[in-house]
């Protein structure tokens, strides 16, 4: 980027102004632009008529940049006083300059690899919940219970190993458990960015796969009402979700705005293309609220949100011991299965998360503070199938309440360098409300956690470098109940350090290099320290690594070799960009010392029967891959597109694979686009591969067998194993087509699709219940979206 | 230097503010409460009554520690008397509450769900004369003398006769306890429901 120096600005006498207008390609208007100052911290965005008015200036020429999501930055020269700009911008390349949003609270270093959903990206994905909907990007996957809940994979690695950061808030969720999906509603973003380096160093600990960022659209600045309306009918599931956004800014009072937004989803039974899916609904509803004033030194936000959801999960999944499984494996179609139904029973899963969110900045002359106080509170209520009386009560009930603190100070110098330093503060109780009736899976805790940290950004000619570190403490109050019900309590004190570096330079005008290299580590979770119980769907027991291996008694963390996760990541993106040909590709390593993972032990016996046991070991742990994406125009109406993820992950102390690690996988599509821009069609085909990196398969009639023999089913070996072969391959192909029509003030979208096209049988590896039942068949969707 | 001044002050504010959170939250936090357990069966006896009288063979299994790692500890072997006729009565007990609280004996709340509960027997080497066969695990439809029923007229097999073989032998018996809530019908098997309980003696006829 290039350099100028900073202008003063509201001295005494400076009372020019620079106006303009930015349009898009199309020469529509573009409302909401960012339109900076550069070099200073002051900005502004446009009116819904696309017009903007920088006031208060001296006399002399300035340099303006121009921002819009989807669309190339820009940059221009203006006059103060007597110019009225007008600026087209273009969408954006593969190629793409800096991505802040307005809050700021979410910056994107140059040298960070990231991929992005937004706009029509976005749109295509509505209705979806926010782990499915990120699959659309390269190098992101999921790990799924079923057809509704997924949780995000990035390069390999998910749960406390991604960083949510929701509005610019830690999403403080029961994130541990791999078939806890986030608590998002998507419709609420304005785009979703996946960070692909584990060093978001300002967000604090935990980023060790990458973060994902949900960024809200800035809140209107001027009078006049704006809105979105979505609706969204599928055919499998038989779901419709309706969304609603109305948002305006206040008569003569420039500066406030304010946004309300709902949505509502329901869904019934999903169906395989051979039998329905049963108990797999879903009933959503979601609103959220925001306030604020941007003025041109100060500006505060206040956002509120609530999301709830209830989640079924597959009956035929339901299971106890090990003779169940084999029963369950191997019905098709599952046990259970009944014809259609909206009907939600148990194993079902009840959310609930509140989100209250104030923050503010205020700009001075070389520098601006910004502060940000969170509160979040998390209910989840786990059903499981249990005698009569206790099927009504949760077998997992958990209150969450997280209170997260931020401040921290940017500014620039004269050379142009970039600094931000801050300190984030957390605290946190987790608390399982009485009356489960059963012994609870994880303790109750209270947590205090924050550290300061610092960023800087610099200029070597052509090259950007970007580094940042920071200090992070964690610590634990623990009570809890062991195998006997007797209670125990625990105190723990957990503080590393993570660093980043990276850089980046344009190596002609089409090419692009970036390299960063960072370390981070995470504080364990209380669930992989103490947990103790089955779960319903899995015939398996878990023990938490500070269970004694063979008194199962709570020891203290002093008498197991723990040492900290730690991972070392470096990521390298290469991007070209010319008029027709846009790619982009990242290469990575990331290095887990230290690896906290579920290992195969043994067999115990209960009264039910007999369960494999697992307990939380830790390994070191390598992720190598490879993301791709490749856009070619072949004319003006038809484009190729291409993505690639390429995964392989292993566990380099034990040499052995790890379980539930996406395959490869390649996606094609085809795109034509009429002349009007108002008319597209979108063939695309999905490639994904076996997994043959999967680990060794003992099966539960082997594992049987050898127990009735009186051998060990696990062959004295603690190597990663699996019930079931990896399923075989798949091919997907799906079509959408999509039409717009301007109406009264606004514009409608339509857009119909169909995936899984040709209704194909498949079973996804990183799907918990493919050892149950097929993944689901055709789907038919429209969807309508009317904005203005 | 300015960031230097911003972070000792800023700082000892944050941990203030994080401090009286913590105060505010610990105000409304309560100590974790113990939960009753009523699903954990750690006990099960079986008692071979004979029916003609004399002194009933009693048997059992004990789980030491719940779902924790050590395996079962199972009495046994089951010895008869040749052609003798036996109840069987089964007993579960959840030991991990205390004696006379709720949730500590099992086989009431089964009794209580009868409905919804089925206990299913298999056995190997001819041991009994009656029932025949081999017992219904493998099929539903196979002979077993239930003397209890729910109150929809179906089995339950808390209570069972079964009379021993004439000469001396043995081989195994298998007790599974079958939760089957709106699946039990008068055909489901041991197939269908969750197990809540399954447990393999030795017995001998002798």
């Amino acid at each position: 980027m290039l350099l100028f120096p900073p202008v003063l600005w509201a001295q005494e006498g400076c009372t020019l102004s620079i106006e303009g207008h930015i349009v898009s390609e199309s020469n529509g208007p573009l409302p909401n632009a960012e339109v900076l100052l550069q070099g200073t911290e002051r900005g502004t965005t446009t009116d819904k008529d696309g017009n903007f008015r920088i006031t208060g200036l001296c006399h002399g020429e300035f340099v303006l940049e121009v921002r819009f999501v989807g669309y190339e930055t820009q940059w221009i020269r203006a006059v103060a006083g007597d110019t009225h700009v007008a600026i087209q911008l273009h969408p954006e390349s593969k190629n793409l300059q800096e991505v802040v949003v307005r809050e700021k609270h979410v910056q994107i270093d140059k040298s960070t690899t990231y991929a992005i959903l937004e706009g029509a990206s976005l749109d295509k994905t509505a209705g979806k919940s926010l782990g499915e909907s990120l699959k659309a990007l390269p190098g992101v996957n999921t790990v799924q219970a079923g057809p509704g809940i997924f949780k995000p994979v990035i390069h390999g690695v998910h749960s406390q190993r991604v960083l949510i950061l929701n509005h610019g808030i830690r999403q403080e969720g029961q994130q541990w458990g791999a078939e806890h999906a986030p608590e998002i509603d998507p419709f609420i973003a304005s785009n979703i960015m996946v960070i692909k380096d584990a060093g978001a160093i300002k967000y604090g600990t935990d980023a060790l796969g990458g973060v994902i960022v949900v960024n809200p659209a800035p809140l209107p600045e001027k009078a006049g009402l704006g809105g979105t309306l979505n609706t969204v009918m599928q055919s499998n599931g038989r779901s419709g979700t309706i969304s609603g956004m109305l948002e305006g800014g206040l008569k003569k009072l420039d500066g406030w705005g304010w946004r309300m937004q709902g949505t509502a989803k329901r869904a019934g039974d999903y169906h395989a293309p051979d039998y329905s899916l049963t108990n797999t609904g879903v009933s959503e509803f979601d609103f959220s609220t925001a306030a604020g004033y941007h003025g041109e030194k100060f500006g505060a936000d206040i956002f509120y949100s609530y999301f709830q959801t209830e989640l079924g999960i597959l009956r035929g999944s339901a299971i106890s011991n090990l003779d169940d499984l084999v029963t369950a494996m191997e019905s098709e179609p599952p046990i259970g299965t009944t014809s259609f139904s909206y009907d939600i029973n148990p194993p079902r899963q009840e959310v609930k998360h509140n989100l209250l969110k104030i923050n503010s900045h205020w700009s001075r002359p070389g520098g601006e503070w910004r502060f940000q106080y969170g509160y979040q509170s998390n209910f989840r209520k786990e059903f499981d199938i249990r005698r009569a009386d206790l099927s009504s009560l949760p077998a997992l009930d958990l209150e969450l309440r997280t209170h997260t603190l931020e401040a921290e100070y940017e500014m620039t110098n004269s050379k142009g360098q970039q600094f931000c330093f801050g300190i984030n503060g957390m605290y946190q109780d987790n608390r399982n409300v009485p009356g489960t009736q059963r012994i609870p899976f994880i303790p109750n805790y209270t947590s205090i956690a924050g550290g300061p940290f610092a960023v800087g950004k610099f200029t070597l000619s052509q090259w950007t470098l970007d580094i940042g570190t920071r200090y992070d403490v964690r610590s634990y109050e623990v009570v809890g109940f062991d195998f006997k019900n007797t209670r125990y309590t625990s105190s723990l004190l957990f503080h590393n350090v993570s660093a980043s570096a990276g850089i980046s330079r344009p190596l002609d005008k089409h090419q692009t290099i970036k390299l960063n290299l960072s370390s981070a580590w995470r504080p364990p979770h209380v669930a992989e320290l103490y947990s103790l119980g089955t779960h319903q769907s899995a015939a398996a027991i878990e023990y938490g690594l500070l269970l004694n291996d063979s008194t199962n008694e709570v020891m203290d963390i002093s008498e197991v070799p723990f040492q900290l996760e730690q991972a070392l990541k470096a990521v390298a993106t290469y991007e070209y960009s010319s008029e027709r040909f846009q790619a982009e590709a990242t290469v990575y390593a990331n290095t887990i010392f230290n690896f906290i993972y579920l290992q195969p032990r043994g067999v115990t016996t209960t009264l039910r029967g007999t369960y494999p046991y697992f307990r939380y070991t830790q390994t070191d742990a390598l992720f190598v891959g490879l993301d791709a994406e490749a856009d070619y125009t072949l004319n003006p109406h038809f484009t190729l597109n291409g993505k690639l993820s390429l995964l392989s992950a292993t566990d380099i102390r034990n040499d052995d694979y790890l379980v539930f690690i996406p395959s490869n996988r390649l996606e094609l599509g085809l795109r034509y686009q009429a002349a009007k821009h108002q008319f597209y069609v979108e063939p695309r085909v999905n490639f994904v591969a076996r997994q043959h990196r999967a680990p060794r398969v003992i099966t539960v009639r082997e594992f049987q067998e050898a127990i009735d023999n009186g051998g060990d089913p696990l062959g004295g070996s603690t190597k990663n194993f699996d019930f079931m072969e990896a399923p075989p391959g798949y091919v997907l192909a799906g079509i959408a087509a999509g039409y717009s029509w301007p109406l009264g003030e606004g514009r409608l979208d339509l857009r119909v699709a169909a995936e899984n096209l040709f209704n194909s049988s498949y079973r996804e590896y990183t799907n918990r219940l493919r050892y149950y039942a097929d993944d689901i068949g055709r789907n038919f969707s429209v969807s309508l979206k009317y904005m203005f | 230097m300015k960031p230097c001044s911003f972070f000792s002050k800023s700082v000892s504010r944050t941990t203030a503010i994080v401090l009286a959170l913590a105060l505010l939250a610990g105000c409304s936090k309560d100590d974790p409460q113990k939960e009753d357990t009523p699903e954990l069966i750690t006990k099960a006896t079986l008692t071979f009554t004979p029916v003609g009288g004399g002194t009933p063979v009693v048997i059992s299994a004990t789980d030491p520690d719940g779902e924790g790692v050590q395996d079962i500890v199972v009495d046994g072997p089951i010895n008869l008397a040749t052609s003798t006729q036996y109840a069987l009565t089964i007993d579960l007990l959840n030991t991990l509450v205390t004696v006379g609280q709720p949730g500590y004996s099992i086989t009431e709340e089964v009794e209580e769900e009868g409905q919804e509960h089925m206990f299913f027997f298999g056995w190997t080497g001819a041991v009994f004369q009656t029932p025949s066969g081999d017992g219904n695990i493998d099929n539903r439809a196979d002979e077993v003398n239930y003397v209890d029923v729910d109150a929809g007229g179906l089995p339950i097999g808390l209570i069972t006769t079964w009379t021993s073989a004439g000469s001396a032998g043995s081989g195994t018996f298998r007790v599974v306890l079958k939760h089957q809530p709106g699946t039990k019908t008068a055909s489901s098997g041991s197939t269908v429901g969750e197990t809540d309980l399954d447990l393999t003696f030795t017995i001998n006829i002798q």
